[in-house]
């Protein structure tokens, strides 16, 4: 009985500090994403951005996904990635309005990605 | 996170409560919640392992959250005895001093033809050859034999009439008319829709019970010597 009492708390214990882990390091994660796409939008806004600038922000997006992909389904962020690439393309050519909208984009995925793996009825039903 | 345990708890206890209502025939020596972590175990585990998209977690959440509704339930069961029927349901006498309980037949949707053939597994063959029968919990069928089973001749029984239907097959495996069959009925006081089982074997002795009548057996051969 003790025995069954222990585990059950342990077990307990980890799923709810894994929960609360998990939905910090992630929304932790994308936030900061969304941080660094707010400011490419002030940039492209301006028609000041460069390829670097959407480089550096992909470069950073790269180092975050391979630890977000032991908590979202790969699939699930892989549109990031093309959208990101994209940007990066059109950075190059200087086509401002297109940068624009990859981003903005890639902004609103912030904002939905995490929202999917949060304790809300339409995600559990 | 959250969401994954959320939504295996939800599973689970809709396979819970559909196993329940299933009745003992979909469990096989186990409680049925036992069953319902053996049923989803195996899933929960091969999908996050063959594909790589899955986050490993997704499948270690989900069992963990097994385990915790596993032990959960073992330990309501322990505590409290309207949650251990509630959980697992309780035992079904389905054989009584009084024959065949077809009412807790019913209950567990199974039939006598079932019921045989939980006893023959047993080792009994006939439905007469014991005082009690009991479907555990876990569908497992314990029985209380008769002393004198054994000194019975040895013969396999087929159902004649089950809940007031009439196995027109076994009849005439057993060569016998059904008006004959109709004229026995009437002579021990009752007719087919009232009959719940009738058996008979090939020393032609019968096992026949009637709603609300305890059981009795004769002899085809007697009755009309």
């Amino acid at each position: 009985m003790l025995k069954t009492v222990i585990s059950l708390i342990c077990a307990l214990f980890l799923l709810i500090a894994g929960e609360l882990f998990e939905s910090f390091f992630v929304q932790k994660q994308f936030d900061e994403f969304d941080l660094a796409l707010q400011t490419l939008y002030l940039k492209a806004d301006d028609e000041e951005i460069t390829k670097e600038d959407v480089l550096a922000v992909q470069k950073n997006w790269i180092s975050k996904k391979r630890l977000l992909h032991m908590f979202i389904p790969h699939t699930e962020i892989k549109e990031v990635d093309l959208w990101l690439s994209e940007a990066v393309s059109y950075a190059k050519s200087d086509n401002f309005e297109e940068v624009l909208s990859k981003i903005e984009v890639l902004i609103e995925m912030c904002e939905q990605i995490p929202n999917t793996f949060k304790l809300k009825p339409e995600n559990i039903l | 996170m959250s969401t994954i345990f959320f939504r295996t708890l939800i599973i689970f206890i809709t396979l819970m409560v559909v196993l329940r209502l299933m009745g003992k025939r979909q469990i096989g020596e186990m409680q049925p919640f036992e069953f319902v972590v053996t049923l989803i175990i195996a899933d929960l585990a091969c999908i996050p392992m063959a594909d790589v998209a899955i986050p490993l977690i997704y499948g270690l959440v989900a069992i963990l959250t097994l385990f915790v509704l596993h032990q959960l339930f073992s330990l309501l069961e322990n505590k409290n005895n309207l949650l251990k029927f509630i959980i697992s349901g309780k035992p079904s006498v389905v054989i009584d001093k009084n024959g065949v309980n077809i009412i807790e037949l019913k209950k567990n949707n199974l039939d006598v033809a079932d019921l045989i053939e939980a006893l023959r597994g047993q080792g009994y063959f006939s439905l007469d050859d014991v005082h009690y029968a009991i479907f555990e919990s876990n569908g497992k069928l314990s029985t209380l034999e008769k002393e004198d089973y054994l000194k019975n001749p040895p013969s396999i029984p087929t159902v004649l009439i089950n809940d007031g239907k009439l196995n027109k097959t076994n009849l005439a495996l057993n060569n016998i008319e059904e008006s004959f069959l109709k004229e026995v009925l009437a002579k021990n006081q009752t007719k087919l829709s009232l009959v719940e089982v009738m058996t008979v074997d090939k020393n032609k002795k019968v096992y026949l019970k009637s709603k609300n009548k305890p059981y009795f057996t004769f002899n085809l051969g007697e009755l009309y010597a």
